[in-house]
């Protein structure tokens, strides 16, 4: 008898314990969300409850491991109906097959690039909600208020003021090619050239071309002059920059909370000219995907068009974590915040990130090839055509 | 008191088994459900059962065994006939059903405003307004043209027409359905305000095998996971596969992974061997000089020393870095204060390996000096009282005593020690990542690079993106490599028992 009362117990705790697993369920929209905009969406899920009578789950996830969870989870069934994730992201997600395009309803409300961050094929896979590129961060006390406005400008300034006081007239992250593009597209160099039908072409890797060539040039004298402090990792460069040693620097908005911590008088603006010529940073958007196994995705659409694409649920993802928005309507909030008002003026010049698989081939040798002309070991023309022809190489071969 | 322990230790992982099974059965994943109810039936046959007593300690090893060691060797062979990577993840059926539902948006026939109404029945129908206004009555997949003032129109009146918030429950029911316009195209709901005018884009031949383009009349067939257009274009996504050994001849064709791999595979050898050697030699050093007994405060030496074993190696491998910064690390800054010059630590291909070796050198002669402490205790005292009878010098009394007898115990772990470091990935990825580059390299090979961290470029830099099939290919080669590596390893050893008999 006791024996049946205590096999009865295991069951009753068994199936007390056996909680449906998060997944997408028809009628039910679940969504992963990084931890920054979980807030945001959670009281917006509110909202469609209200209204529709529909829930929304939010799972919390970091941002970085959002892409290759969905690879593993969604085919078997188990994945979520709307994602958070960057565009770069938008060429494996889409040759694997697991998200979805998207109906904008009104894509003239959104920032043009960023719109063509998130479009592959023709079609729309996102709703962008954030851009951001790299662009100055200078130290108003050793630059003066208004900044740096060109290349040759500060290559003046280095020479002639800081540098007798052993002062770096810019640091920024290396061997990072991240970091490196503007100066390699500031006289047209890029990345992937476009074929007839305006896709990506995999085969035309422009970062050798001569533009490129005499960019990198430029950037070696730069190293050579002193101008930039030579093999700086970043946290080096942020260290030099937070002591005054370098008047300023390369890099993103993400940057604003050590510098901001340090104390520097630091503006923030876009990169400088060189030959009267801007060089295009990268630029970074991210948006809201839907998941090609989502059960649900014509109620995904409505909730990321209806609920998600408003002013108020942009201004809302704004205040969470200020990054310059994607959506117009919500855009004079930057204004009000110099900062953003900088970043915002340097993604205006970025040229999206390449979003092709390939580009995964791209970065090391390119990075080899930046660290060969930082460590003096090779001269930047034949560095860089080698890497381009290693990149095509295994581009082919994995074709 | 052992029998309850027992009960309720049985009780609860029997709760975990159901709540397990449960789950399985609900996810329907069955043969995962019938290994888990054999698994139980074993575990509780094995506990309860007196005469399967000794299986109470042995299966829980076997379990783990199987688990971490078998399951992921076999699941590794098995990848490694396939092409699972970027573009590759899908299984078939999921993508022939993808292509299948992908549609063509006729845009020239213009969007189709709709009413929705629900019978008494729960049956749905539609009363669609085209773009010249003109009216159709849809129901059950299928449209009737209606004029204005149509009695079937009046009908409808009796029906509930379903409001805004009504439409938008009801999306997943009204996005399935699908009304024939004509022949070829079909009035499906856009989103939320419209329905638009669609044609389907492939259509799949079970009995075939091929995909066809009903716009172009290709025929796509499956080759290598990708369905092919004759002249070769390939649509995505594509799907999952066993490809035979291809992973493997592309390794030994491909000269961008045959090229290096020699040079790579040298390297490799020469970092394990010296990793040992470096290692093995401070940490014996240290021990022999804690184990002497006029040595004051020895366990607070040993403590210290102890250290940068407890400190996490990525910590201390991200803070080397620091240090051997060329410009601004402390090692470059004390050289050039002292010699006056400075080395290019990351830089240069000789040294970046001079300081990897280094930095495993902090890393692991903690261990070595654990291991070595231990052994030393072992040796009989009586040993060196005869030696010193016999006038031995100290070099002699090490080199004939404390030498061969120390390899018994320790030789082994010398073995596994070497095998570590031959894939010891993470000291090389957090130091210098395989850097620096090889000048006019056609490889993204480095200097530094050793097999697993040239594995780790080749799967997730490719120009696909990922390619797990790749990495798993080269990972048993590898694999290969060092199984026979330490298989001959222990035939030296097996040697060095010989020694033992003779001391």
């Amino acid at each position: 008898m006791k024996k049946v009362a205590a096999l009865c117990l295991v069951f009753v705790l068994a199936l007390a314990l056996s909680l449906p697993a998060a997944a997408s369920v028809p009628g039910e929209l679940l969504i992963w969300s990084d931890g920054e905009r979980a807030p945001v969406l959670t009281a917006v899920a509110r909202k469609f409850v209200a209204e529709y009578g529909i829930s929304v789950k939010i799972q919390e996830l970091p941002f970085g491991d959002i892409r290759d969870n969905l690879a593993i989870v969604a085919p078997t069934g188990e994945g979520p109906d709307i994602i958070v994730g960057a565009h770069d992201w938008l060429g494996q997600l889409v040759t694997d097959g697991l998200i979805e395009p998207i109906d904008i309803e009104d894509p003239s409300l959104f920032v043009q690039s960023a719109l063509d961050a998130f479009t592959w094929g023709g079609q729309y896979y996102g709703i962008p909600y954030a851009i951001e590129s790299i662009g100055l961060f200078y130290n108003k006390d050793l630059v003066g208020e208004d900044g740096i406005g060109s290349f040759e400008e500060l290559e003046e300034l280095t020479k002639n003021e800081l540098a007798p006081k052993g002062i770096y007239g810019l640091v920024l992250p290396q061997p990072d090619p991240y970091h490196t593009f503007p100066f390699f597209s500031v006289l047209g160099g890029y990345v992937f050239g476009f074929d007839e039908e305006g896709a990506l072409n995999a085969l035309d890797v422009g970062l050798a071309n001569a533009g490129a060539v005499e960019g990198f040039e430029y950037f070696e004298k730069l190293l050579d002059e002193g101008v930039i402090a030579r093999a700086t990792p970043y946290d080096t460069m942020m260290s030099l920059f937070q002591n005054g040693q370098a008047a300023t620097m390369m890099t993103g908005p993400w940057a604003f909370g050590d510098v901001r911590a340090a104390g520097v008088n630091y503006g923030f603006t876009q990169i400088p000219s060189y030959k009267g010529q801007f060089g295009k940073p990268f630029l970074g958007a991210q948006g809201f995907m839907v998941s090609a196994f989502s059960e649900n995705k014509m109620l995904a659409n409505i909730f990321l068009n209806e609920f998600v694409a408003t002013k108020d649920t942009m201004l809302a993802i704004y205040e969470g974590d200020p990054r310059p928005t994607a959506f117009l309507p919500a855009a004079e909030i930057i204004n009000e915040d110099p900062d953003m008002r900088g970043v915002m003026e340097a993604a205006e010049k970025a040229t999206p990130m390449p979003q092709i698989p390939a580009m995964n081939s791209v970065w090391t040798a390119w990075s080899d090839a930046i660290e060969l002309v930082i460590n003096q070991q090779a001269a930047p023309k034949a560095a860089i055509e080698n890497a381009v022809e290693t990149i095509i190489q295994t581009i082919r071969d994995s074709m | 008191m052992a029998k309850l322990v027992k009960g309720v230790f049985l009780g609860i992982l029997n709760v975990v088994f159901i709540w397990t099974a449960l789950f399985l059965y609900s996810s329907e994943a069955y043969l995962v459900l019938v290994l888990l109810l054999l698994g139980a039936a074993l575990v509780n046959f094995v506990f309860i059962s007196e005469r399967a007593y000794p299986y109470r300690y042995l299966l829980p090893a076997a379990f783990f065994m199987i688990l971490l060691v078998v399951y992921p060797i076999v699941y590794t062979v098995y990848v490694s006939v396939t092409n699972y990577g970027t573009g590759n993840i899908l299984t078939k059926e999921q993508v022939i059903t993808q292509l299948q539902e992908r549609r063509i948006l006729d845009a020239e026939a213009g969007n189709y405003t709709y009413q929705a109404y629900r019978d008494g029945e729960g049956q749905l129908w539609f009363v669609f307004t085209g773009p010249q206004g003109e009216l159709l009555l849809g129901h059950a997949g299928e449209l009737t043209p209606v004029q204005e003032g149509d009695a079937r129109l009046a009908r409808l009146a009796e029906f509930t027409e379903l409001a805004r918030a009504d439409l938008v429950r009801a999306t997943n029911e009204i996005s399935a359905l699908s009304f024939a316009l004509d022949e070829a195209r079909q009035l499906q709901m856009r989103n939320i305000n419209y329905f638009g005018v669609y044609r389907p884009q492939y259509q799949y031949s079970r009995e075939r095998d091929e995909l066809l383009d009903l716009e172009s009349g290709i025929i796509y067939q499956p080759v290598l996971g990708y369905f092919q257009a004759p002249d070769g274009t390939r649509l995505t996504p594509g799907f999952r596969e066993i490809i035979g050994f291809h992973n493997f001849s592309k390794l030994l064709t491909n000269p961008q992974v045959t090229g290096p791999f020699i040079r790579v595979f040298i390297w490799t050898v020469q970092w394990a061997l010296l990793s040992v050697a470096t290692t093995f030699s401070v940490g014996l050093f240290l021990a022999i000089l804690l184990n002497d007994p006029h040595l004051r405060l020895r366990r607070f030496y040993r403590s210290v020393l102890i250290l940068p074993y407890a400190v996490p190696a990525f910590i201390s491998a991200l803070i080397w870095r620091g240090l051997f910064h060329t410009e601004l690390g402390v090692i470059n800054r004390v050289l050039q204060a002292t010699i006056g010059s400075g080395v290019p630590w990351l830089q240069d291909p000789v040294w970046a390996k001079v300081a990897l070796v280094i930095l495993n050198l902090w890393l692991g002669f903690p261990y070595m000096m654990i291991v070595c402490l231990g052994a030393l205790q072992s040796i009989d005292v009586e040993m060196y009282e005869a030696a010193l009878v016999d006038g031995a010098s100290s070099w002699q009394q090490f080199r004939h005593i404390t030498l061969p007898l120390l390899m018994v115990s320790v030789g082994p772990l010398l073995i596994s020690s070497f095998s570590f470091n031959f894939n010891n990935f993470s000291v090389i990825y957090l130091l210098t990542r395989g850097r620096p580059p090889i000048v006019g390299a056609q490889t993204p090979a480095g200097h530094t690079d050793i097999l697993i961290s040239y594995t780790y470029r080749l799967a997730f830099e490719s120009g696909r993106g990922v390619d797990y099939g790749l990495a798993s290919a080269v990972t048993l080669v590898i694999f290969l490599i060092t199984g026979a590596i330490t298989f001959f390893n222990f035939r030296f050893t097996g040697a060095l028992e010989e020694v033992r008999k003779n001391v």
